[in-house]
């Protein structure tokens, strides 16, 4: 019984030019209160349903905030036409392949499905067709995987 | 006696109409309902054929329907009968679409049925231009041009989502739904501006200036059917800021509002003068947002001032209070069970309502003067995207119950009523 708990990843389009994030920043991004990365381009936001455990996991690990919470700040911006809420995708490789299309994109998955993705040329065949074997999954390749400091 | 006879000729026609009514009702939900499925699956179908997501975020599409029952015994809060009611539906339909970097418009069609509790149909909820004029990493600047949603009270701008209230029916003393069309938004101009500061947290501000149009119905709802005239909105001057500390379950935030009406008499035939009215409206709330528990609370105190209306000479300057306490606790993840108490008195001066009796030579009772709620309620979200939510109001004092002005008597006899109310809830 040696099930070891998995981390969460944030991950970023390739062409994100921040390499690590603080905490803060994190949930800035995450509640919609900083739209735009340091060169002023557009942050485009996206995540997992609300009920699916990787994002349950992220919103208290990564952001220090309950689910629900950041629901009801989405819902206010959605349903009150103050500003824009995230995208919400279905699964974590809908998730890859939404991060890796999208400029300024920012998402999370599993650091289980990054290693399967960086092991699993197959796996990234499926995801990315068109990419070539030799590009890396991350470190300017499908998506960058950030660092986040405290 | 004749307003009597008059309300039950109106009862017995609103009898026989009361079939085709629920039939053209019916109708007209499935067919507002079919609209929304056809309209989100055709957006679904889209999305599925073209997966590049580069433009999820500059065009979004979102709605929510919801129906619920409910019944009120002891005031006509509802409906005047009494009876079990389904005038409990909410539909809701919004887009925003980023038109370049800095602008974005954004707009909600809604329709509502609350009975006697507004006018029924469809409303613009919100039509703006959003310009982000100033954007960094820890301050953001929107200025909102057209009509925008009322952001200043803690439950002011979810009011209008089912799901995203707390309750089906909101503290009528803040959330009072006879002055709803008024105080939901504003045909104008806000500004909001948003501070992240890493060691002392969150800051917003929001500054509004603009008018709400007042329709004949909300007339009668406020003023009552004596009124002939037209009644307007001259301005609204509205502020609130709220702070959260760094990663703190706590929100603080207070709110001014002040505001002119006018009321300008039927010259043909009006049994009531030319008046203004003069209100401002002050809140302070926090809320506390924890993993299992929730607390929130407003007080509030408003001055209401009557120039005229029931005589040219009449000058009335009364000051209400309140406050409402609210807990909500998680059973489990999707099941939340809620409670709250409110008390709220129109004139601090007169908080058992005697006076007011006093003044009116007995025509107004005492218990108009007051209105205390005691709520219990239950949320369970089915999915994350449907829910169904009950609760149970016992309220002692009809000070909220419409109309204003000219209080319906007849139907309110009674200082206690109760309601409860189902609703179901789905979104998207």
């Amino acid at each position: 019984m040696t099930s070891q708990v998995s981390a969460i990843e944030v991950i970023t389009h390739p062409q994100v030019a921040e390499s690590s994030l603080t905490k803060s920043q994190l949930r800035r991004i995450y509640t919609m209160r900083q739209l735009r990365w340091s060169d002023n381009s557009a942050i485009s936001v996206f995540v997992l349903p609300s009920r699916h455990n990787i994002h349950k996991r992220f919103a208290k690990e990564r952001l220090q905030i309950f689910p629900y919470q950041l629901n009801r700040i989405w819902y206010k911006l959605t349903y009150s036409g103050l500003g824009v809420a995230p995208t919400i995708v279905a699964s974590q490789e809908e998730l890859i392949q939404a991060v890796n299309k999208t400029p300024g994109a920012i998402g999370y998955i599993s650091d289980r499905v990054v290693t399967k993705i960086r092991r699993n040329k197959s796996t990234m065949s499926t995801l990315f067709p068109e990419m070539e074997d030799e590009q890396q999954f991350s470190s300017k390749g499908v998506v960058n995987v950030v660092k986040i400091k405290d | 006696m004749l307003s009597k006879l008059k309300t039950n000729t109106a009862v017995e026609i609103f009898c026989r109409v009361n079939i085709l009514y629920c039939f053209i009702t019916f109708i007209s939900r499935t067919v507002v309902l079919a609209v929304i499925l056809t309209a989100y699956y055709a957006g679904a179908i889209k999305a599925e054929d073209n997966k590049t997501y580069s433009n999820s975020q500059d065009f979004q599409f979102h709605g929510f329907i919801s129906q619920g029952i409910i019944d009120v015994n002891g005031s006509d809060f509802v409906n005047d009968d009494g009876e079990l009611s389904t005038e409990l539906t909410e539909i809701g339909l919004n887009a925003s679409y980023q038109l370049s970097d800095k602008f974005r418009l954004a707009g909600q069609v809604v329709y509502l049925d609350g009975g006697n509790r507004y006018e029924k149909g469809f409303r613009v909820d919100y039509a703006l231009l959003d310009w982000s004029a100033y954007n960094s990493e820890s301050w953001q600047t929107n200025i909102y041009l057209g009509r925008f949603k009322n952001n200043h009270w803690l439950y002011s701008s979810s009011r209008v989502i089912p799901f995203a209230r707390p309750s089906i029916i909101l503290p009528q003393s803040v959330y009072f739904d006879g002055f709803r069309d008024i105080a939901v938004g504003s045909d104008g101009a806000a500004v909001k501006i948003s501070h992240s500061n890493d060691g002392l947290g969150n800051f917003d501000f929001t500054l509004s200036y603009g008018k709400s149009t007042v329709s004949n119905e909300q007339t009668d709802i406020l003023l009552g059917d004596i009124a002939m005239g037209v009644a307007k909105q001259e301005y609204e001057n509205h502020a609130s800021v709220y702070w959260q500390p760094a990663f703190s379950p706590w929100r603080f935030g207070f709110s001014l509002l002040d505001s002119d009406f006018s009321y300008q008499k039927n010259e043909m035939f009006d049994f009531a003068s030319d008046a203004d009215f003069s209100f401002q409206f002050y809140t302070i709330n926090a809320i506390y947002e924890g993993e299992y528990w929730e607390f929130s609370g407003e007080i509030y105190q408003q001055r209401f001032v009557t120039d005229g209306f029931y005589d040219p000479n009449f000058y009335k300057d009364s000051t209400g209070q309140g406050y409402y306490g609210q807990i909500r606790y998680k059973l489990t993840s999707d099941l939340t069970v809620l409670a709250r108490y409110e008390n709220f008195y129109l004139d601090k001066e007169d908080k058992d309502g005697y006076k007011l009796e006093q003044s009116t030579g007995g025509a107004v009772p005492y218990y108009f003067g007051f209105h205390k709620d005691i709520t219990i309620g239950i949320n369970y979200d089915i999915t994350s995207d449907f829910s169904v939510r009950m609760e149970y109001h016992w309220v002692n004092g009809a000070g909220r119950l419409t109309p204003v002005v000219m209080p319906n008597t007849l139907i309110n006899d009674s200082e206690d009523w109760r309601m409860w109310a189902v609703q179901l809830m789905y979104w998207f």
